[in-house]
């Protein structure tokens, strides 16, 4: 027995290491009730150990790394630029002369570039709150399309935070760690993202393909889809806002594994392979700031007055309608003249709270009146003549 | 002549490296790894988590230290995705086990041989990776034969550079 185990040690501790993780994505992978495997965890507020620990292990010198990237470009730009330094210091001293002379002209634009930027700064915090980040690394295969930003928790990102730029929508937060977080792309297949074409006003979900192209799945086939189209963000996905650029259909093809179905292949707005600086989209509520919320609660409080006088203004448009003369059916029954008080008294049996009738408009006869005439008699024809009235109770009376 | 034993044959040709090579490869290459792609708009051609197993495999000549090596790599690895944690683990599991045995086999000092094992243990990883996810958990994984075939490429490319680095830090007697 012992010199079974030496002999076969190697063997037999593959063997151990791929079972155990054989157990491991059994532990992982979940079967639903429709008989299809997931990954999805019970509890989606948790984090695995596993990963907050690789994430521990990579993400600082992948921020060392980003952070020496950036001071190696920043030292060699500045180092071609102090090469040529006198040169263009006499140059550049020609070009502020110049310059002095547009710069009067330039300062009225200037002032008009402010007061637009400001507007934008306005419409900008009026919107959504969100939080600017930069990517620092990936997941290393290109079977996950994740990639992982230098903000987390400690600086308020949630899981599924829309992630954007001033192009496009780029992905949702995934799993967030102390301070950074995973982002799922847009393009991964797993993603998911509620989105409507813009003129055709046809809905879809945005994933990817197993290449990594965007594609809205899950539509009708329609004739109206043509190539560059562009396709918003829905709003019902609870991650994406409504309406943020998605992207441009680029191609239609139909669906291989469903009839009447096509597949809308779509460019994304937004550089999915060469994103550096994103948002993070942190609350989708207005956000108004102390001045706006007390305006906001003058407006409804004079809303109070402001109903009452229009609930007055259609009681009073009411009563007039009541008062006012129209056309009575000629056809009905015509009130017995001797019931109706002239002194307005009500006979036994009748509702006191009723009001009385209106008068009658007086109408005008015409100069030459025909069947349609209110009185008038029908003009008498063969059938009529020969038959008597079917419903003589409905005549008209003289 | 004196005829020397499987095992005394491995002694003599095991490799030793310092802690902190032991320490440091792997951790810079899963860095790598996971900011590379950055720089190469998304682009994943080659696998250094799977360079730095097959290599120490190789040069330890220990299929045990090859097995734990591609299994610590690969989990790693899994980690950093969102998929699965085990697939690559399982799959640089047995890249590590097979170059680990066959380093006892093979002259481990020719490059041209450890860079075609490189290149078919590529292979083999990306082809049992994609069966893992499809026949064992039952979910959705394209085969992309091109792009592993790029990534193999890649990689033993990687080794031309890696190999002779991680070769001049080892002790010598």
């Amino acid at each position: 027995m012992e010199s079974f185990f030496t002999r076969y040690r190697n063997l037999l501790v593959l063997l151990a290491v791929l079972l155990a993780q054989i157990i491991g994505l059994a532990v992982q992978v979940r079967r639903t009730d429709s008989g299809r495997n997931t990954l999805d965890p019970l509890d989606p507020t948790g984090v695995r150990l596993i990963r907050l620990w690789a994430d521990a292990v990579v993400t600082p010198p992948e921020q060392i790394f980003h952070a020496a990237k950036l001071g190696a470009v920043s030292l060699w730009k500045n180092y071609l630029d102090l090469r040529s330094v006198r040169e263009q210091n006499q140059d550049l001293q020609k070009t502020i002369d110049r310059l002095r002379l547009e710069q009067a002209s330039l300062l009225e634009d200037a002032r008009q570039g402010e007061r637009l930027q400001a507007l934008l700064d306005f419409q900008q915090r009026y919107i959504y709150k969100t939080l600017a980040a930069q990517a620092i690394g990936t997941s290393g295969t290109d079977s996950s399309r994740v990639f992982y930003l230098d903000k987390g928790k400690a600086e308020g990102l949630d899981r599924d935070m829309a992630v954007i730029t001033p192009d496009g929508i780029v992905g949702k937060v995934r799993e967030v760690f102390p301070h950074s977080a995973q982002v799922l792309a847009i393009n991964d297949p797993t993603s998911g993202a509620g989105v409507i074409l813009e003129t055709t006003r046809i809905r879809g979900i945005l994933r990817g393909d197993a290449a990594g192209r965007p594609q809205i799945v899950g539509i009708l086939a329609d004739q109206r889809i043509q190539p560059g189209e562009k396709v918003l963000t829905a709003g019902g996905d609870l991650v994406f806002p409504r309406g943020l650029p998605v992207g441009e259909v680029v191609r239609v093809m139909p669906d291989p594994d469903r009839d009447s179905f096509i597949d809308v292949m779509v460019k994304p707005a937004a550089h999915l392979d060469r994103l550096d600086e994103v948002l993070v989209i942190t609350s989708t509520e207005p956000r108004f700031s102390a001045e706006q919320q007390q305006d906001m609660a003058a407006s409804e409080a004079l809303k109070g007055p402001e109903v009452a006088a229009i609930k007055e203004q259609q009681k009073a448009s009411q009563i007039m309608a009541e008062h006012l003369p129209g056309l009575s059916d000629p056809n009905a029954p015509a009130p017995a003249p001797a019931s109706t008080p002239a002194s307005g008294k009500a006979l036994p049996g009748q509702d006191k709270a009723t009001p009385p009738e209106p008068p009658a408009p007086k109408l005008l006869h015409p100069l030459r009146p025909d069947r349609f005439t209110p009185g008038a008699k029908p003009q008498p024809s063969q059938s009529e003549e020969s038959s008597p009235p079917a419903h003589p109770g409905r005549n008209p009376k003289p | 002549m004196r005829v020397l034993g499987a095992s005394h044959r491995r002694e003599l040709g095991m490799r030793s490296y310092p802690l902190l090579v032991y320490a440091l490869a792997p951790l810079t290459a899963l860095v790598l790894q996971a900011w590379l792609p950055r720089l190469m708009r998304g682009y994943v051609w080659f696998d250094l988590p799977l360079l730095i197993t097959v290599y120490f495999a190789l040069a330890r000549r220990d299929p045990i230290q090859g097995t734990m090596m591609g299994a610590s790599m690969g989990l790693f690895q899994d980690a950093l995705t969102h998929h699965a944690i085990g697939v690559n683990g399982i799959a640089k599991t047995v890249a590590g086990f097979l170059a680990g045995s066959v380093g006892v086999r093979i002259d481990v000092d020719n490059y041209i041989i450890r860079m075609m094992v490189t290149f078919l243990l590529s292979l083999l990883s990306g082809v049992i990776y994609v069966v893992i996810y499809r026949v064992l958990l039952g979910l959705d994984q394209e085969w992309r034969g091109l792009e592993e075939l790029m990534k193999a490429v890649g990689t033993s490319l990687a080794a031309m550079v890696f190999y002779p680095l991680l070769d001049r830090t080892q002790i010598k007697d």
